[in-house]
Formats: structure tokens, sequence, C-alpha cells
């Protein structure tokens, strides 16, 4: 693993106002992601870990603290430089896949691979995904799996240097499950990707170079994992 | 049932603009029909008591002079029920400003109740048929009384058999036949200040004509079911003798036929404009409730599970279509019944009727409640249907992907394989929802197609003044002499200072017969070389007047079924003398729009009658200048009968197009909100159901920008060739309208200016920008992070 650091969190919050309540979701977190480490950030409903998330992909902004992304700071960063920077950077991968219905599997890859200049071919993405078959189907005419995969491919093909997945397997079966860590995992070792992923299942950190534990909004532990497990021998 | 009760507000809430929208839909559809229903309904309720009580001619019988004897005998026929005799002409008024009028003298033998055509007093009192002052007492109609502004005991003078006569207006009164008051079908619009009816007692009136003891009018009214050609055609022979110079229905007297177009008009309206709106909004409804019954499949669910029955939650979710309608409706119902005032009163200001026509039709507000709850209660059962088959645990599961069809446009991979994927997007989107595409282009053709109608009428009415002032005819004024004079009478005239130009006329009133068929006509004798007045071909190209033959008018080609080329007799109905008989070629036929007469050559009009330069009348160009001195010098001839002043017609066109330019907008208002929903309602409901969609297009790094655009390029492909369709659509639809129209006295011509097409599709571009910038605005808000959560 590259020790490089790719991303630093510096006493990152994030507070939400509900109503006549103030929710803090994210307490003070400091967090350095090393570039080419498959990162699993673990923690049941409600300790902050997608929020967590959605502040690194850029998607969410925090209330206090600082992001440094290469050089960049994100946590000034304007809606606009944010969509550069999820449009260039991030891929995302989410537990209810969020195909557009309306466009064929290798549409929906095009689509993504359109919006960046030096994309991959959806061909080679799918092909990695091993649906290079399913390249005319539709995402109604897709088992979850199937699906989920294509959504990786989408989310591969713009070449991004970071892969977020929020719930990836959360709903897909047992074995279907593995298989899409088993791609990720291909994906990081192979394409040197850095990969994040989200889960309560904590079975999932032990394929993971480092795990984040998060409980009431804050990170409890973060653990190396001297060896990681393939995906398809961890057990849940 | 609280609970529901609170969760149907929360919806009608949470989607209030596409609530609000359909609201509107039917409040605009329930308006227009209690609007255009109430006004009908009372128009024609109006228009029917009127002629009851007054017993209204079924037809009329014009001779040169007969004994009132002949009465007796008329009434003998069959089939007649009522008859009157009386002496009808137009004759000229001297006004004190030097200006002349022309009024309908008309008789009525005392006491008037059981005559036929008999007047309502509206003011004043009746004349006396032996004043005490000895001398004549007269009634006029209300228009004309106003216009002039005359008052109760002032003089009117008029001429009749070349005499002058003091009068005095005793009163105002109104008959059946004078709802519409007109000379004749070539005016536009009435002119009231220089054209009115004057009732005076028979007895006056014989001795004003000096036909004492005689009648030139026969008028009758016909048993229900009785064989009115046996009949007429046995008044006829008894009428023969006295000169039979016209004989018509009920249907061709001239403000019949403008009070019944106007009914037809209505009627016509008041299905199909309602209708439109009604249909449209039920469809926007189907449509909603289907998609809010699909994405609130897990709450249908626990409902069930909870133990609702089906009854309950179809009742629960057809109740928003119902409240729509019932907002709707209500909202309908206050705006009607204004509207209804309004087109009221723009009735009474049309048609001189003596009874009200105003005032609220509970019938018609009754219907249109039962009609809008129907809308409501349809779209909200059928559309309610599928939660029938939804069953508790399924429904818990999250729904796969919607099911995406193929474009029809796949078929040309040519073309489709070039398209961008958000291309691609969109038309697939389109194609899957096929229910939510008809309504949504029904919806955008019918708004252009109404405000290509709205705009119609102000083109037809602009071509028809253009037509009628500039091409048909181009004089100031037209004279019509007491009795006929020779050109050369004509030098006084073009004498006096500011005469531009004059040309003679000779309207000579004939019968033409064709295999055994006749229909009474105005033959125009004119100047070949003449320049202020011409027939017109249908599309408003004028005909030159040939030497020989006649150019027929439109009226009779169609009652006698004629065609260039065929011979037909005129008969002259003078009124004087020996009938003429002349058998003439049809060269050409007249679709003039006013006024429509058969034309022949002066020298052909006077051949008829074995004469040679004889002249009725005279149409003249002035210098405008000079145009009140020439109009009072001209008053000051007494063989002049009457003086038309083309600038005075089209003053009273133009001050009447004024009140039409409320009804104008109003349309163009109603057909673009119509528009507006339309898409407003389109665009939310595809938002709504693509907002992870839409949203995972965000997170993978497209801008909201370009997210707004893939919305735009689905709207676009449903706008574009709708609003196209609609402007043909229009057109048919005025096309249609005319059609449902009786129009037997004035030609109309359906004419839309390309301008107006033009603007229409600019409308239909306005509305479509409109629904889709406000329904698009949701996208600004679309929030990313909801993405993360769970499905429901």
């Amino acid at each position: 693993m590259d020790t490089e650091v790719l991303m630093k969190l510096n006493n990152v919050t994030k507070s939400y106002v509900m109503g006549e309540v103030t929710v803090e979701a994210l307490k003070e977190t400091t967090l350095d992601i090393y570039s080419g480490e498959l990162l699993v950030i673990l923690g049941p409903s409600g300790s902050g870990k997608s929020t967590l998330l959605n502040i690194i992909g850029g998607m969410d902004k925090p209330s206090s603290g600082e992001i440094i992304f290469k050089d960049r700071n994100l946590s000034k960063a304007s809606d606009h430089e944010l969509t550069l920077f999820r449009r260039n950077e991030i891929g995302f991968v989410f537990q209810f896949y969020n195909l557009i219905s309306d466009l064929t599997a290798g549409e929906n890859v095009e689509l993504a691979a359109s919006l960046v200049k030096n994309p991959l071919t959806s061909q080679e993405v799918l092909t990695q995904v091993g649906l290079a078959d399913r390249i005319d189907h539709f995402p109604s005419q897709l088992s979850g799996g199937e699906q989920q995969r294509i959504s990786i491919a989408r989310a591969m093909v713009k070449n991004p240097t970071l892969l977020l997945c929020d719930e990836p397997t959360g709903a897909l079966d047992y074995q279907t499950g593995k298989t899409i860590l088993g791609l990720l995992k291909k994906a990081q070792e192979l394409m040197g990707r850095t990969i994040i992923i989200v889960t309560h299942n904590t079975a999932i950190g032990e394929i993971a170079d480092r795990v984040v534990r998060m409980r009431s909004g804050s990170i409890a532990e973060i653990s190396l994992n001297e060896s990681p497990v393939p995906p398809e021998r961890i057990e849940w | 049932m609280k609970v529901l009760t609170h969760r149907l507000w929360h919806t009608i809430k949470g989607s209030l603009g596409q609530f609000l929208g359909m609201a509107v839909i039917i409040a605009v559809g329930i308006s227009l029909y209690i609007g255009i229903t109430t006004a009908f309904f009372n128009l024609g309720q109006s228009q029917e008591a009127f002629y009851k009580d007054n017993n209204f001619a079924d037809y009329y019988f014009y001779v040169v002079r007969a004994p009132e004897s002949i009465i007796r005998q008329v009434e003998a026929v069959p089939g007649v029920t009522l008859v009157t005799g009386r002496i009808q002409k137009d004759i000229p008024v001297f006004k004190d400003n030097q200006e002349r009028a022309t009024v309908r003298l008309t008789s009525y033998p005392l006491p008037i109740e059981n005559e036929v055509n008999s007047i309502q007093l509206l003011d004043g009192r009746l004349f006396s048929e032996y004043p005490a002052d000895g001398g004549i007492e007269v009634l006029v109609d209300p228009g004309y009384f106003d216009a002039n502004k005359l008052a109760f005991g002032d003089t009117i003078n008029i001429v009749a058999e070349n005499k002058k006569y003091p009068v005095k207006v005793v009163g105002t009164a109104t008959g059946p036949e004078f709802t519409y008051i007109m000379k004749d079908a070539s005016n536009m619009v009435p002119d009231y200040e220089t054209f009115g009816i004057m009732m005076v007692p028979h007895n006056q009136s014989q001795e004003l004509f000096n036909l004492p003891g005689q009648v030139n009018q026969v008028i009758v009214q016909l048993a229900p079911g009785a064989d009115i050609d046996q009949a007429v055609k046995a008044i006829k022979d008894i009428l023969a003798p006295y000169g039979n110079l016209a004989s018509f229905p009920r249907k061709d007297q001239l403000s019949h036929a403008a009070l019944d177009a106007e009914l037809s008009g209505l009627d016509a309206i008041s299905g199909f404009l309602p209708l439109i709106f009604l249909s449209i909004a039920a469809g926007i409804q189907f449509v909603i409730l289907r998609r809010m019954i699909k994405t609130q499949r897990t709450q249908i669910g626990i409902m069930k599970a909870i133990g609702f029955d089906n009854r309950q939650i179809i009742f629960h979710f057809s109740s928003y279509a119902i409240m729509v309608c019932v907002v709707g409706a209500t909202a309908g119902i206050v705006f009607g019944i204004f509207m209804a005032s309004v087109f009221s009163d723009m009735y009474a200001m049309f048609f001189n009727l003596p009874q009200a026509i105003g005032g609220i039709n509970y019938e018609v507000i009754l219907y249109s409640l039962m009609l809008s709850l129907g809308v409501g209660v349809l779209a909200g059962f059928t559309a309610s249907r599928p939660i029938l088959s939804i069953s508790p645990a399924e429904s818990m599961r999250s729904l796969p992907p919607s099911k995406s069809s193929r474009s029809l446009l796949e078929n040309l991979p040519g073309f489709w394989n070039k398209l961008s994927s958000s291309w691609k997007m969109a038309f697939r989107t389109i194609s899957r929802n096929r229910l939510r595409l008809l309504l949504t282009m029904a919806g955008i053709v019918s708004a252009v197609a109404l405000l290509i109608v709205s705009m119609f009428t102000n083109d037809a009415v602009d071509y028809m003044m253009d037509q009628h002032f500039n091409q048909e005819s181009s004089y100031d004024y037209m004279l019509h002499f007491n009795q006929p004079v020779k050109e050369s009478e004509l030098l006084n005239i073009s004498r006096l200072e500011g005469v531009e130009l004059i040309e003679g006329i000779f309207s000579l009133p004939v019968r033409v017969h064709y295999n055994s068929r006749t229909s009474e006509d105005l033959l125009m004798g004119i100047n070949p070389s003449n320049t202020l007045k011409h027939p017109a071909k249908e599309n408003g190209v004028v005909i030159p007047v040939p030497d020989e033959g006649v150019i027929i008018s439109r009226k009779s080609a169609e009652r006698l079924g004629l065609k260039v080329g065929d011979a037909v007799q005129v008969e002259t109905l003078l009124g004087m003398g020996q009938a003429h008989y002349a058998d003439i070629k049809i060269t050409a036929i007249n679709y003039q729009l006013f006024g429509n007469e058969s034309y022949v050559s002066l020298q052909q009009a006077n051949k008829i009658l074995n004469e040679s330069n004889l002249l009725t009348g005279a149409v003249m160009k002035v210098d405008s200048v000079y145009a009140s001195y020439i109009e009072s010098e001209l008053s000051d001839m007494t063989g002049i009968n009457s003086i038309v002043s083309r600038q005075k017609e089209r003053d009273n066109i133009m001050s009447l197009m004024d009140s039409m330019i409320y009804m104008v907008s109003t349309m163009i208002m109603f057909s673009v909100i119509l528009g507006f929903v339309i898409i407003y309602n389109s665009v939310v409901m595809s938002f709504n159901e693509r907002k992870r969609e839409l949203a995972s297009l965000l997170t993978i790094g497209f801008t909201r920008k370009e997210v707004s655009s893939i919305m735009w390029k689905e709207t676009i492909p449903q706008a574009i060739p709708s609003i196209l369709l609609g402007l043909p659509a229009g057109r048919l639809l005025a096309e249609l309208y005319f059609g449902s129209v009786e129009f037997d006295m004035w030609y109309m011509p359906v004419i839309i200016y390309p301008s107006s097409y033009v603007l229409a599709a600019l409308g239909g571009l306005v509305f479509v920008l409109l629904g889709q910038w406000v329904a698009g605005r949701g996208i600004q808000k679309l929030d990313i992070i909801e993405l993360s959560k769970n499905m429901d």
C-alpha cells in the first residue's frame, strides 16, 4: 500500500438543523486517506458513516473543519467546484444502484464516460465487471447483482481517483454481495484505485487495508489490517 | 377517518402546485360552461318568450299594394293561424343637424296585442290613432332614440311620398323582428344613429303613403305541423294580382337570422370549449393519481396491513381528484357567474330583447357541479383501480427499476446512434409513458388550437373590414334616390366641392327563376369601368362586371343550384308598373361578404326595364376635408332617399371590436393557462418519478444545469410537434365552429393570417418555457444526500 496521503480531513464536523433541534451528525473528525488503500468505514445506523462518506465525496459540505484533497482545500469549494470534483475524481456506488432506467447498461456507463476527458471505454469496464454480454439490457432486465456491477462499471469508467461505495452489498444476497466485494478488491489491486466502503457489516472490514469504526458521530477506532482476507473467504 | 382526512391534506399540500393547476383547469372549464351556457339559455329563453308574446311571424309577403280585405282570404288558408296586414317602408328623416337618417316606418293596427309581430312598449306611452292635436304620434326603437338623443314629445321630420311631415315621439318600443336592427345584410353592424324603426298607427301610415284601406305587407303565423309549402303557395296565389314583391320565411328575416347565428354559435362553443378543459383536467388527474398510487405503494400496503379495506383506500385516493374538482368547481362557479353577467351585458348591448337577459341560472350551476364532480369521480375511481391488486406483503418490497421500452426512433439506427445518452434517455422516457405523452400532446395541441381560434376572430373581422371597405368597395358615401333619375343628374352632385369621384348605380329588386325555382335578389347595375364597388370571387379578388351577363349572388347560386354558364330568368319587382322579364347568362358567382347582391352592367339593368341611362343611386368618393359639408348639402336634396356614410359604419365596427378585445384576451389567457398547467404537470410528474435518477446524475458529476437540460430534452420532443400540430388543429377548430354556425345571410370565410400562426406558435413556446421553468425549479432543490437513504 502506498502511504501518500490523498485526502486529509482536519477537525471536520457536520451538523443539521432539524426543526428546533440541531443534530451533530459528525463530531470533530480527523482522518487521512491514503492513495491506493481500501478503507472500510464500519458503524451502526446513525453513527455518521454515511455523512463522512458524503463529505469525502463532495456531496455535502462540512459545517467546520478542513478537507484537503491533493493540496486543494475542498471545505471552501463552491457548488460548481464540488460538481467538478465529483465529476473528475469520484466514482460512487450506492446500495440501490441508482441506474437510469431508460438507458441500457452500456448507455448508463457511456453517460458517465461522457463527462470526463479521458474515460476508459465502456466495453472495457463492462468486461471487467463481467457484463460485456449485457450491454444492451435495461436495468429492469438485470438482477440486483448485475445492476450493482453496472453501477460499479459506471463509477469506474470515469477513471476516478476515489471510488466511494455506500453499503454496496446492502441490497444483495450473500453470494452476490461477495462477488461485488471481489470486484471492488480487484479494482483496488489491479487498477490501483483508492476505495472507501461504508457498511454496517463488520465482516467486510476483513477485506480492508484499514478499518475506521464509528460510533455516535465520531471515529472510535482506526485499525490497520496487516493481512486483508480475500472477499471470497469472508463470512457473515 | 380523521387520519385519512389528515393524510389527504398532507398529500394536497405536498403537491400543491399540481393540485392548484388542475383546479384552475377545472375552474376555467366550469366558468366557460356556466358563462356560455347561461348566456345561451337566457338568450334563447328571452328570444322564445319574446317571439311567443309578440306572435313573431313565420312568413313574410311583400306586395305593391293590396286591399285589407285580402287578410280575410289569407286567414282562410289551411294552416294559417294569424294574419296581419301592414305598411312598412323605409323613408328618409331630416335631422336637426342637417344630417339624414332612414327609418323603417312600420304600421300597427290597434289594438296591437293580437297581431302578428306585435310590439312591446318599453318607455313612454303608446301612440294614439287620432291624437288630440291632430298630428302623428310614433314610437321608435330604443337604439335610435338613444343614439339621436331624443326625448318624449320631440318632433322628427320624415318624408313620405315626397312630402315632409313632423311626427311626435311618444315612446320607445321593440318587436320580435327588431331585436337586431340593420337596414339590410350589406351592413356589418347596426348603426342606430342613421337607421331606426319607427312605429305608427296603421291608419296614419295609410294616410302618409296615400294607401287608404290598403297594406303592402302580409305577415302570417302558421300552425305547428302545417304544410308550409302548400300554405305559402296558396297565399302567393291570393296575393299574385297585387304584385308579390317578395316572400320569405322567418329564417331569412335579418334580425332573427342574426340572433339565431349568435345562438347557434353559443350552442356550438358551449359544448366543445368546456369539454376540452374538463377532459384534459380529467386526463391529468388520472395520470397523477396513477403515479401517486404507484409511488405510495408501500404506504397503501401498510394501510391494508393495518386493516383499511380496499373501498376506504380507493375512496381516500379518489378524494384527491374529487377535492381538485370541488375547489375548481367552486372557483369556476364564482367566475362563471361573473362571466355570465359580462356576456349578458354584451348581449343586452347587441340585441333588443325586452326581458332581462341576465340572471343566475341555477340549473346550469347544478349541472356544472355535477359535471365537475363527475370528472373527479371518473378520474379518481378509474385511476384508483390498481389499489385492488396491491398486496400488503408484496408492497413492502422495493420496486424493480421501471420497465423501459425502446423508442420507435431506435428503428432508425442511423439517427439513433448519433444521439447522446441524454437524448436517448429523453426519448425512451417519453415512449415509456405513452398515456402521459398522449395527454401532454393533446393538451398542448388544444392550447395552441385555442390560441389560433382566439386570434382568428380578430383576423376574420380584420379581413372582412379590409374586404368590405377597401377591396369590394371603396366609396365614402352611397346615395339612394327616391325615384330613378337620369345619369346626367349626377352632375349636380359631382359639382359639389370636394367630390372626387361619383359613379351611378342601379339597384333593381328581382326574382331569379331557374328550373321552376325562384330566389329573390337584388341586381346591382354598375358601369363595367366602375372603381368604387365590385363583386368578388371566393378568394376575395374582385370581378369586373361584364357588359352582358350576370354575376349571380352566392345566396341565389346556392338556393337555385346555379353554376357559371347557366342562364336564368329575372323578373323585376319594382312595385310599380308591369314586371319585366329577361334571360341572362351567369358569368361568375359573387362571394362578396356583405350585402351579397347580383351584378349586371348599368346598361343591362336599364335594358331589362326598356330604359336607358337611368340610375337609382350613386356611390362617391370625397375629400375628407369636405365630408361634413358634402353630407349636409346632400341632406338638403329632397330627391335623395338615403345617404350611407362608410366612415360611420367603420367607426361603429371599431367600437364593437373594442368590446371583443376582452373576449379575445380572456380566451388567450385561458389557452396559456391550459398549456402552462399541462407542461407544468408533465414536468413535475416526470421529475418526481425520476428524482433518484436525476440526483444520481448529480453525484456522478453532472451539474444542475446539465440535469435541467435533460428535463428540457424530454419536453422539447413533445412540445414542438404538438405546437406545430396545434396550428392546423386550430384552423380545423375554426372551420368546425363556422360549420356549426348558420350564417345564411353572410359569407364568412375562415381567415387566419400567417402572423396569427406565428403568434400562436410563440404563445405555445411561452407556456412551454414558463411551465418547464416553474416545474424545473425543483432540480435546484434536488437533494443528493437523499440518495444514500432508503427507497421509500
